[in-house]
């Protein structure tokens, strides 16, 4: 018999696949099933928390480029 | 399909058959579902089997569709399924499946196609001498300024600086507003205006009629009115003439409670020399229309807006980023500002420039790139227009259009798809039987032969396939 699980498919490049499992290798709370290099599937209430903890990531690995020009 | 019959849909999705039943009950409403949520094979299907006594089977149905188009069959069925609109018998060894329309729903539809009864389900118009004098331009210059009035009390809590006292919608209305997340009261992070409120801004105006509606409903339920009423009043709404005086005799209590406040939305309007009439506007006869329909009547309605604003086109924009806008309206400078920084403003033109960071702070409320350039490119000022046909080229420059997609790209790191995973199959066959069921009802999301594992973004279809496999 087959199983179903509830989740959230996500779905990016592989870079932020790796930053991701970094994430989830803290304490486990995140992703439920690895699927494969770009999918993996997350528990639904935890995709905004997710969010912000990669975004908080790419910050620190990030320099956005300044605006060039005078307004 | 457009976006609000979308919505709209999802909401009635959700709604038990019980409810279904009694809403089919109304001729009107039976009539505006049809017209309105079902994609055009559908409506082959019910306008098909409206007439039939006995229920068919769907080995013959399936003759009506090419080989190729199955999927399209599916999903159709799969909606009418969820509509309760028809009932198909569970599969069994001995009879096949057949499909058939509910009892409800087919009586209704016949009722409001070929007329007959007397259900005064489409209105009743008032037949009193004195009617209030009211034509159809008054009636429209009414449904805009309450229309703009809702709009303005969203945008104004943007910038403080464009407050205006004592003007804006009812308490009501703001906080239904409120509740529906589109304002919030707390005034840190500069503003109360919400995501929500941001997507609802750029939304087509018949969009967001059904938005405000749906909310309504959800709000009207927790005071205790029934739903029922609620909704087949709207859809009644739908099929009124405009210009003509309604009675208000026939509705019950909870509906012309519900009266006062669509006045407060603009979508009718009562006379206060006949306060047992009632007209609608162009907001509430177009709600149901069928989408092709829907579009010019709410093109005429977006020209109404705009009249009022001054010209449709106002937008100039160059290919150094910076944008250039004519307007002194406070509604269409507060959603310049969504996405643009703009930095210096005249009596009757706003300049500024389109920067990386505006688009991201534009993208994190929730408006997309495609929003943007839709909403510059549809009030793009005659020059821009003019040098583009001309020159045979795009309205909006090439470069700034495609540089707003890959910011938007950029941002988009993860795309995410809520639902479930399947997995642990017991056989290549089972699997492959699943994949394939999944992928012609059109919920299949993502599959892996290999491991077996697919991800389907609805399941009871699905679930109740497995099932009957099982039984075999």
């Amino acid at each position: 018999m087959p199983r179903a699980i509830r989740g959230v498919l996500v779905e990016c490049d592989p870079s932020i696949k790796s930053i991701i499992m970094k994430i989830d290798s803290e304490d486990h709370a995140f992703v439920v099933e690895d699927l494969d290099d770009g999918t993996l599937v997350i528990k639904e209430n935890m995709l905004s928390i997710l969010k912000m903890r990669l975004d908080e990531a790419l910050k620190e690995t990030q320099q956005p480029p300044s605006d060039s020009g005078s307004d | 399909m457009s976006l609000p019959s979308l919505s709209s849909r999802e909401y009635l999705e959700r709604l038990p058959g019980t409810t279904f039943r009694r809403l089919y009950q109304q001729p009107s409403t039976a009539l505006a579902i049809f017209r309105r949520m079902l994609p055009h094979l559908a409506k082959t299907f019910a306008m098909a089997l409206l007439y039939m006594t006995k229920p068919l089977p769907l080995a013959d149905l399936d003759l009506w569709v090419r080989p190729g188009s199955k999927r399209q069959r599916d999903e159709a069925l799969s909606l009418l399924n969820r509509l309760h609109m028809v009932t198909i018998t569970a599969p069994s060894r001995d009879d096949p499946q057949a499909v058939s329309l509910t009892k409800a729903f087919s009586s209704s539809l016949r009722l409001a196609l070929t007329g007959g009864g007397d259900h005064q389900s489409f209105g009743v118009p008032a037949n009193d001498l004195e009617t209030a004098n009211v034509d159809v331009q008054f009636l429209d210059d009414f449904a805009r300024a309450q229309w703009e009035g809702i709009l303005h009390y969203i945008v104004s809590n943007v910038g403080d600086g464009m407050r205006q006292a004592g003007e804006g919608p009812t308490a009501g209305v703001k906080q239904l507003l409120e509740a529906g997340h589109m304002v919030t009261r707390q005034k840190r992070s500069g503003g109360g205006i919400t995501q929500a409120g941001f997507s609802f801004l750029l939304q087509e105006v018949n969009a967001q009629v059904w938005t405000l509606l749906l909310l309504w409903i959800e709000n009207a339920e927790k005071m205790g009115m029934d739903s029922v009423e609620v909704l087949s009043f709207l859809f009644m709404l739908g099929s009124l003439e405009l210009g003509r005086a309604y009675s208000t005799t026939i509705l019950t209590a909870s509906q012309k409670e519900m009266l006062t406040h669509l006045v407060d939305f603009g979508l009718a309007y009562i006379p206060p020399s006949t306060p047992n009439q009632f007209f609608p506007t162009r907001l509430a006869t177009t709600l149901t229309s069928d989408a092709s329909a829907l579009r010019s009547v709410a093109a005429g309605f977006d020209n109404a807006l705009s009249a009022g604003a001054g010209t449709a086109g106002f937008i100039i924009i160059e290919t150094n980023y910076r944008l250039y806008a004519y307007t002194s309206s406070p509604l269409q400078i507060a959603v310049l500002s969504l996405f643009t920084k703009l930095t210096t403003r005249y009596p009757n033109m706003v300049s500024g420039r389109i920067t990386r960071e505006s688009i991201y702070r534009a993208i994190s409320h929730g408006i997309t790139s495609e929003q943007v350039i839709s909403y510059l490119s549809t009030h793009a000022h005659p020059q821009l227009l003019k040098v583009a046909t001309a020159k045979g080229a795009p309205v909006l420059p090439p470069t700034v259009v495609d540089q707003i997609r890959l910011w938007q790209i950029e941002n988009e790191r993860m795309k995410a798809t809520p639902g479930f995973l399947f997995k642990d199959f017991e056989s290549q066959k089972e699997y492959d039987g699943c994949v394939k069921y999944a992928d012609e009802i059109g919920v299949l999301v993502w599959k892996n032969d290999g491991k077996r594992m697919f991800f389907v973004n609805r399941m009871e279809q699905l679930r109740d396939y497995i099932k009957s496999r099982k039984v075999k």
